[in-house]
């Protein structure tokens, strides 16, 4: 049964992924078991929150070895708003605060500079520009519309782990990927077609994944 | 310009009332989720949902509805009416609401308010709904003495991220926006400014659209959506198109 497992870390509103995720016909259920997220087929980390609380409560349910033995084991793994900053190596929202430290780089505040067209937090729908292909964005044009919520941005240490810029006062990291793993500093499940287009191809991939030879289920089209 | 259709909620039904007059109800569906994806299907990128019963007796009433609405639909949704507490406004975003739109305790408690937008900056909306240029609270069965300009002051000191202008006597009447008076809202503040109340055809938009640079970037449609006298696809192609962008677009003052 290829399902896909989304963390409950009690950070984020995991029923607008869960529910967005059913809507696009890919299987999925919120858990906070390793087990179940270790034997899932696809692996979502979502976050809503300040960075040191959610790497507090991942510690605190005793998730952090999951999440590395996920991304480390090469099931397909989709990490959203604050699910792409905990994967880098630090935060400076009330830190500097230690993230899981799976990708070089750190997360950074918005400048104010009072603009009033630069409004932190950035909220609201702004453009994603590609810069590189990858199967997530399958189908989803140069310059479309996603939705925001965050103060923060990941600066990775390696450009090359881009794929979508979002320009707020200059160009951020809005996406990134990297072999197994993609993650988003937008949130796809409130996104509109755009969003759903994205988690449509993330079920894609989890179908077509490795992930299912690990199951002992036979494959039966979803 | 963000054009938002607005959902109100009275028993659990999507409704639309007149001037405000809860006895003057037209019930327009029973299902607020499937309303929700009719207007996510014709292209909204963003919802205005309203607990009228929570309005008018300052108890939320359409709880389940609101949680499904807010879980269910692939687009941020913003929450008012009889939002009175702090619990209130994390509960609502809790349960995946995009904002929490605090209307009579902007009048009546502003520490309220103030809290709210310190712990959940930019999650914070503040409703103003006017008659006659002076503020009415409590579902808008109470007008105060005080003027809507001064309020918007209030709200923006207290760290509301916008405000969202409703004149009453145009709600529900589909005659035309009171471009005048919420642009006067607009001009008085620097937070942006949603209108609200008496949208009837694309001319309301473009109208708002003309004066953009005050400070109004979105408005709510309430009836003239139900009762087809405005398509929602032709309205947000009016607008400007594709959901507004966050960053620049805005026009020269």
């Amino acid at each position: 049964m290829h399902e896909v497992a989304i963390i409950d870390y009690g950070m984020g509103n995991l029923r607008s992924v869960e529910k967005g995720l059913q809507r696009v016909g890919v299987a999925a259920h919120i858990t906070r078991d390793p087990t179940r997220i270790e034997a899932a087929a696809g692996v979502v980390l979502p976050g809503v929150g300040a960075f040191g609380a959610c790497m507090d409560n991942l510690r605190r349910f005793g998730l952090v070895s999951a999440v590395r033995r996920v991304i480390d084991g090469g099931v397909p793994f989709l990490g959203i708003c604050l699910g792409l900053q905990l994967l880098f190596d630090e935060s400076e929202e009330f830190g500097p605060v230690k993230g899981l430290g799976i990708f070089r780089g750190r997360c950074v505040r918005f400048r104010d500079t009072g603009e009033p067209t630069l409004r932190i937090p950035h909220m609201g729908w702004n453009r994603i520009h590609k810069r590189r292909d990858v199967p997530h964005l399958d189908g989803i044009d140069d310059g479309e519309f996603v939705y925001f919520v965050h103060s923060y941005y990941v600066v990775p240490d390696d450009p090359a782990l881009a794929v979508t810029t979002t320009d707020y006062g200059g160009q951020f990291v809005s996406s990134i990927a990297c072999d197994n793993v993609f993650a988003c500093q937008f949130h796809p499940e409130k996104s509109q077609a755009v969003g759903l287009r994205i988690l449509r191809n993330f079920g894609a991939i989890v179908a077509g994944s490795g992930a299912m030879a690990r199951s002992s289920v036979s494959v039966s089209s979803a | 310009m963000l054009i938002i259709p607005a959902i109100d909620l009275k028993g659990g039904k999507c409704v639309r009332l007149l001037r405000g007059d809860m006895a003057a109800e037209t019930v327009y569906g029973d299902d607020p989720v499937a309303m929700g994806r009719r207007w996510v299907d014709e292209g909204a990128a963003y919802l205005h949902v309203v607990d009228l019963d929570g309005a008018v007796s300052g108890t939320p009433g359409n709880a389940a509805a609101i949680a499904a609405l807010c879980a269910s639909l692939p687009i941020p949704i913003e929450v008012g009416g009889g939002v009175r507490t702090a619990e209130r406004a994390a509960a609502l975003l809790d349960a995946g609401a995009a904002q929490v739109i605090f209307g009579t305790v902007a009048l009546t408690a502003p520490h309220v308010v103030g809290d709210a937008c310190r712990r959940h900056t930019g999650r914070i909306a503040v409703g103003i709904d006017a008659r006659d240029g002076l503020v009415a609270v409590e579902g808008w069965t109470q007008t105060s003495a005080v003027t809507a300009v001064e309020l918007a002051r209030r709200a923006e000191q207290l760290g509301a991220a916008r405000i969202i202008y409703t004149d009453i006597s145009r709600d529900g009447t589909q005659q035309g926006v009171n471009v005048a008076a919420t642009r006067a809202v607009a001009e008085a503040i620097g937070i942006p400014v949603t209108a609200s109340g008496g949208v009837g055809s694309l001319a309301d938009i473009e109208a708002l659209r003309a004066c953009e640079a005050s400070g109004i970037d979105a408005v709510i449609i309430g009836r003239a959506l139900y009762t087809g006298a405005v398509r929602l696809r032709d309205a947000i192609a009016a607008a400007g198109g594709a959901p507004r962008p966050v960053s620049g677009g805005r026009p020269a003052c």
